[in-house]
C-alpha cells in the first residue's frame, strides 16, 4: 500500500530535492553543461554577497513581524469568535475572505491603497491632518518591507483565526466555569485557561506562519518597487531572480538550500520553546 | 561580383524610388490639419517602409508625402506555402491577441489543414520563463524574443534556426532592422516591431499652452519649470515600473559620449572593471537628479507607476509620457479623444551638438524553433513569411499601433502612427540600454539606482552601494 505513495513522493519531492542539492555545487546557466565547483556557491553567498545577507535580514524581520502580529491578532479575534452564533460565523467568514483571494490580486489592491498620490491610506492620513505620516510606502527602502508585512498580515490572519477557533473550541467549558466560580476576570481567564490550553494550537499557527512567511513570494513580486533598492526583497524572490532572470541555477540552488536550512532551524527553535512552555 | 552588383542595383533602386515620392491624396495633403507634427523636414536615409512623411515644399508649405523606398534585393515576395499540421506561437503581447488572431485566421484560410495556436504570457513572465518553457516544447515552433539578453540566450541554447537564405528575409524586411537578429552574418529572426522609445507629447496641450519641444538640456529643464508652474506634470515618468521607467536611460545614454565610448563603458561595467561612480555614469545619474530638482517628475515619483502615468497623460494632467510609441495604444484606449493628438520628440540631454536625435528599437524578434520537427519548422517559416507580407504587417501595424520593420506598409490608416512617423527622419540610435545584457546582475540594479536617484536618493551613496552589488553579483 505504501509503495505508490512512496513512488509519488520520491518522484515529486526526493528527486527534485536531491537534484537541487547536486546543482548547488555547480555553475549552471540552464543551457550549457553544469560545471562542478564544489562548495563555492555556499561560501560565496556567506562571504561575498551583501545582497544575500541583506535579503536574509529582510526575511528575519519580515517573519518576526508577521509571526508576532498575525498570531496575536488571530488569537485575539478567535477569543471573541469562539462561540457559534450567526454573528460570529459571519465574522469568521468575513475575516477568512482575504485568504481565498489570489495573492497577485491582493498585491494589486494594496498597491492602490499604498499609492503615495491617490491611495486610500495617504488620503485618510491627510484627511485627519496627519500629512507628515503620509509616506511613499512601497518605494521607501526603510518602509517597503513593513508595508508588505502589513498586507501579509491582513491576507492571512483570517486563516489563522479559523485554526485558533477550532483549537479554542476544544478547551473544556468546565475550566472556564471553575475560573468564574473563583472570581477570575476575563483577562485572568485568558491568562490562566485560554493561553495555556491554546499553546498546542499556537505551536501549529506559529510554525505554519513561519513557513508561510519564509516562502512568501507573490506579494513581494507584485508590490516591490525599484526605488526601494531591494529593501523589500525576500529570499524566495532572490532565488527566483538568480534562477529565472540571471540564469544562475547552481547559485539559486545554493540559496534555496540555505532557505530550507533556515526554515528548519527557526521552526525547530519555535517548537522547542513552545514545547517547554506546554510542559511548564 | 554578383553580390556587389545587386547591392549597387539596390542602392540605385532605393534612390530612384525615393525620387518617385508622390504627393498624397488631398485628404492627407493638408498637412496642417495634423498641427505641429507636420514640421519635420526630409525623410530618413536608407531603406524604409512606405509611409507618409511630413515634408516642406519649395514654397515653405508643410505637407504629408508618400515615400516609397525599396528593399536591397528586389521586390517583396509572397508568403511560403505551409504544410499541414499544428504549431504554437509563443509571444508576450496579450494586447495584440485579437489582431494576431485575425492574421492567423487568414493564414490558416490560405493554408487549409495548418493551424497556429497563440500561447501568450505577460511580458514579465515571458522574460523570465519563456526560455525554460520553449526549450522543452518542440511544438513551440514560432516564438518571439526581445533584443539583447533574451535573444542571446535563445541563440546560445541552439533554439534559433538560421533563416538567412529565406527570400522573405532579404526582400520583405527592412534590412537595417535585421541587425538585432543577426549573428556572424546569419539572420536568426525577424525583428517585427520598429519601436521609437522617445517621449510622446500631447500636441493639443502644447499648442494651447504655447510649449515648445525642448531641443537642449537647458531647454528641457526650463520646459519642466514652465509646465510645472502651470500645474501640469511635465514628464509622467513611471518610476515605480522598472521596465518602462528604464526607457529614458536610452536617451540619457545616446548623447552621453560617442557610441564607441558608450559601448566601452557598458562592457567595462558588465565585466566588473568599471564602477558606476566613474564620471560617465555619474554624469547620467546627475542628470536624473537635475530633472527631479527641476520638477520634471510628478510628486512622490518613486511610487508613480505605469497604471497612473498613461492615465495622467491621457487626461491632460501630464504633458509628456516618456516611454515610447508602444504606449500610444494604451493612451488612446484610456481616452479615445487623444487619437491624433500625440507627437514624439527625441529627449536631448546635452547643450552641445547631439550625436543622435532619438531612439529606435527593433524587437519582438520572430524566430523558428530549431528543435521543432522539420514539418513544424516549415509551418513556422511559412507563418513568419506571411507576417512579413505588406498586407499582414499593415493589419498588425494599424491594429496594434506599432510601427513595423516590413517593406511597403502604409500607416495612413492610423493617425498616431502617422504623426509619430516623423521621427524616422531623425538620426536615431538603436536603444543602447539593451547593450547591458546581464539583466539580473547589472541592468536591473543599475536602473533601480537611477530610479532612486531620480526620486531624490543621494547620488554617491546609491552609486557606491549599487556598484558593490553589481560586482558581487557578477562574481557569483
Amino acid at each position: 500500500m505504501a509503495s505508490p505513495a512512496l513512488a509519488i513522493y520520491a518522484f515529486l519531492y526526493l528527486y527534485p530535492s536531491i537534484s537541487n542539492l547536486l546543482y548547488s555545487t555547480t555553475r549552471w546557466d540552464g543551457v550549457t553543461k553544469p560545471i562542478q565547483i564544489g562548495l563555492r556557491n555556499f561560501t560565496y553567498l556567506l562571504t561575498n554577497d551583501d545582497l544575500f545577507m541583506k535579503v536574509l535580514g529582510n526575511n528575519f524581520r519580515f517573519t518576526l513581524i508577521v509571526v508576532i502580529f498575525q498570531t496575536s491578532l488571530a488569537l485575539m479575534f478567535a477569543t471573541f469568535l469562539v462561540k457559534n452564533t450567526k454573528m460570529t460565523i459571519f465574522l469568521r467568514t468575513l475575516y477568512f475572505f482575504p485568504t481565498i483571494l489570489s495573492s497577485v490580486s491582493v498585491g494589486l489592491i494594496w498597491n492602490f491603497l499604498y499609492d503615495p498620490n491617490f491611495g486610500f491610506i495617504n488620503a485618510s492620513l491627510k484627511f485627519f491632518g496627519l500629512d507628515a505620516l503620509a509616506k511613499n510606502w512601497l518605494a521607501d527602502p526603510k518602509l517597503a518591507l513593513y508595508a508588505i508585512a502589513v498586507t501579509q498580515i491582513w491576507f492571512h490572519t483570517g486563516q489563522m483565526v479559523i485554526i485558533y477557533v477550532a483549537g479554542l473550541q476544544q478547551i473544556p467549558s468546565d475550566l472556564y466555569e471553575a475560573a468564574q466560580v473563583d472570581g477570575a476576570s476575563r483577562w485572568q481567564q485568558f491568562k490562566s485557561v485560554t493561553w495555556p490550553m491554546a499553546l498546542p494550537t499556537t505551536a501549529v499557527v506559529v510554525a505554519y506562519t513561519t513557513i508561510q512567511t519564509f516562502r512568501a513570494f507573490d506579494l513581494v513580486y507584485s508590490m516591490a518597487q525599484p526605488a526601494s533598492l531591494n529593501g523589500s526583497d525576500l529570499l524566495v524572490n532572490l532565488v527566483y531572480n538568480s534562477a529565472f532572470v540571471g540564469y544562475k541555477f547552481g547559485y539559486a540552488a545554493a540559496q534555496s538550500i540555505y532557505l530550507v536550512i533556515l526554515v528548519l532551524l527557526v521552526t525547530w527553535l519555535q517548537r522547542r520553546v513552545l514545547k517547554n512552555k506546554t510542559e511548564d | 561580383m554578383k553580390v556587389k552588383g545587386l547591392k549597387t542595383f539596390g542602392a540605385v533602386a532605393t534612390v530612384a524610388l525615393a525620387l518617385l515620392a508622390t504627393s498624397v491624396p488631398a485628404t492627407f495633403a493638408a498637412g496642417e490639419e495634423f498641427g505641429t507634427t507636420c514640421a519635420t523636414e526630409g525623410v530618413s536615409t536608407g531603406n524604409m517602409t512606405t509611409s507618409l512623411i511630413c515634408v516642406k515644399g519649395s514654397n515653405g508649405k508643410l505637407t504629408w508625402q508618400r515615400v516609397r523606398l525599396g528593399a536591397n534585393s528586389g521586390a517583396p515576395v509572397a508568403a511560403l506555402k505551409a504544410p499541414k499540421g499544428t504549431i504554437e506561437f509563443h509571444h508576450w503581447r496579450p494586447e495584440d491577441k485579437v489582431v494576431l488572431q485575425s492574421i492567423i485566421d487568414k493564414f490558416q484560410a490560405a493554408n487549409p489543414g495548418t493551424f497556429v495556436n497563440q500561447v501568450i504570457m505577460n511580458s514579465v513572465d515571458y522574460t523570465n520563463l519563456a526560455y525554460s518553457k520553449i526549450s522543452v516544447n518542440k511544438k513551440a515552433a514560432v516564438f518571439v524574443t526581445s533584443r539583447g539578453g533574451q535573444f542571446d540566450q535563445f541563440y546560445n541554447g541552439g533554439l534559433l534556426r538560421d533563416l538567412s537564405s529565406d527570400r522573405y528575409i532579404k526582400q520583405n524586411v527592412i534590412q537595417s532592422a535585421l541587425t538585432p537578429a543577426t549573428v556572424n552574418g546569419k539572420v536568426y529572426g525577424v525583428p517585427y516591431q520598429s519601436l521609437f522609445n522617445n517621449p510622446i507629447y500631447n500636441t493639443e496641450l502644447f499648442a494651447k499652452k504655447g510649449y515648445k519641444v525642448p531641443t537642449t538640456w537647458t531647454g528641457l529643464l526650463a520646459f519642466c519649470k514652465q509646465v510645472k508652474g502651470d500645474g501640469i506634470i511635465p514628464f509622467a515618468w513611471p518610476a515605480a515600473t522598472r521596465g518602462n521607467a528604464g526607457q529614458i536611460l536610452n536617451s540619457f545614454m545616446m548623447n552621453s559620449a560617442p557610441l564607441a565610448e558608450v559601448k566601452a563603458h557598458v562592457a567595462a561595467i558588465e565585466s566588473g572593471k568599471e564602477d558606476l561612480t566613474t564620471d560617465w555614469f555619474k554624469g547620467i545619474a546627475t542628470k536624473y537628479k537635475q530633472m527631479n530638482d527641476a520638477g520634471c517628475f510628478p510628486a512622490n515619483v518613486a511610487g508613480y507607476n505605469d497604471t497612473v502615468a498613461p492615465a495622467d497623460f491621457a487626461s491632460g494632467k501630464a504633458a509628456v509620457y516618456p516611454t515610447g510609441t508602444f504606449g500610444m495604444s494604451t493612451v488612446t484606449k484610456l481616452n479615445p479623444d487623444m487619437k491624433g493628438k500625440m507627437g514624439i520628440f527625441g529627449l536631448i540631454t546635452t547643450d552641445a551638438k547631439p550625436y543622435y536625435e532619438g531612439i529606435t528599437n527593433n524587437t519582438f524578434i520572430l524566430s523558428v524553433n530549431a528543435k521543432a520537427s522539420a514539418t513544424d519548422q516549415n509551418i513556422a517559416r511559412a507563418f513568419i513569411s506571411y507576417l512579413t507580407t505588406a498586407q499582414a504587417a499593415q493589419e498588425y501595424a494599424v491594429g496594434t499601433s506599432q510601427h513595423v520593420s516590413i517593406i511597403n506598409v502604409d500607416y495612413a490608416d492610423n493617425i498616431d502612427l502617422l504623426n509619430t512617423s516623423a521621427i524616422m527622419g531623425k538620426k536615431l540610435l538603436l536603444a543602447p540600454r539593451f547593450l547591458f545584457t546581464n539583466v539580473n546582475n547589472v541592468r536591473n540594479p543599475l536602473e533601480d539606482a537611477l530610479i532612486a536617484i531620480g526620486s531624490g536618493a543621494d547620488i554617491n551613496t546609491t552609486l557606491t552601494n549599487t556598484s558593490k552589488t553589481i560586482k558581487q553579483g557578477i562574481g557569483a
